[in-house]
């Protein structure tokens, strides 16, 4: 099974995750950024879902951290985030996240399409 | 939307509660994702509206602004509408560096928040949505 990082610091929000993606992925949760950096790089999974509004360490310098990191740099990572201004999405695609998916998750397709839309093609399928 | 448009979204035109929220929920685990998901929101969220009062009273904005922020996510996903609303607009007043109003507004979240426990413990108790 692949393997997909959730960092997330809400419990509700990673059991809802946890929820939605049981039985397809293989999820290891982190609650905050130091511990998902030092993770990440203990055990690399092939996808990253990242909250953008952490306590101490946000979304935003972890996805800085992760493409300053020669290991992970080549991680998608897909910000979750219940801020929803207009053109956010373009302000996070810039920043260097793959793709943006807004709380609360009304519609469970958009988000397991973006997760298969940057999942490196192969690997883990057949674990 | 920006942040300033969505200060002055109406709150008193939101239903207190959305139950089409819940049945997102049973639909993505059932009945068992839908009680643990009340359960933590019910412990969770009055922790959140303490730590954004907290905050509040010692000017510090971003703790503030994180706890209502957590708090709108959280509420929105469990369908507690008028508590995501109120602390939307908390939260986008203090995004815009001002404190105006807050310690007010947190008043009408808790007890908002207290009509929105008062629901979802009925339904995590076998009442209807």
């Amino acid at each position: 099974m692949r393997t997909i990082a959730v960092v997330e610091d809400n419990a509700d929000n990673r059991l809802l995750l946890q929820a939605i993606l049981d039985g397809q992925y293989s999820l290891v949760e982190y609650d905050n950024g130091i511990d998902a950096l030092a993770g990440l790089n203990a055990s690399l999974p092939e996808l990253v879902l990242l909250d953008i509004s952490l306590p101490g360490m946000d979304g935003n310098e972890i996805l800085i951290r992760i493409r300053a990191d020669e290991n992970l740099r080549h991680l998608p990572v897909i910000a979750l985030t219940a801020h929803a201004m207009s053109g956010d999405r373009e302000k996070y695609l810039a920043a260097g996240f793959n793709d943006y998916i807004t709380k609360p998750i009304v519609d469970e397709t958009i988000l397991l399409g973006a997760i298969e839309r940057w999942l490196p093609a192969g690997g883990g399928r057949l674990g | 939307m920006d942040d300033a448009t969505s200060q002055l979204l109406p709150v008193e035109g939101t239903s207190p509660t959305d139950p089409a929220a819940l049945a997102r929920l049973r639909r993505f685990g059932g009945d068992k994702l839908l009680r643990e998901m009340i359960d933590l929101y019910l412990e969770g969220a009055p922790e959140r509206l303490v730590a954004a009062r907290t905050a509040v009273a010692t000017n510090d904005l971003p703790s503030a602004e994180l706890a209502l922020h957590s708090l709108k996510s959280s509420s929105a996903q469990l369908g507690a509408a008028r508590v995501g609303k109120l602390s939307e607009r908390g939260e986008n007043i203090l995004r815009a560096g001002s404190m105006d109003g807050v310690a007010q507004l947190i008043g009408e979240i808790d007890a908002e928040l207290a009509r929105a426990t008062t629901w979802l413990s009925s339904v995590r108790d076998g009442g209807d949505a």
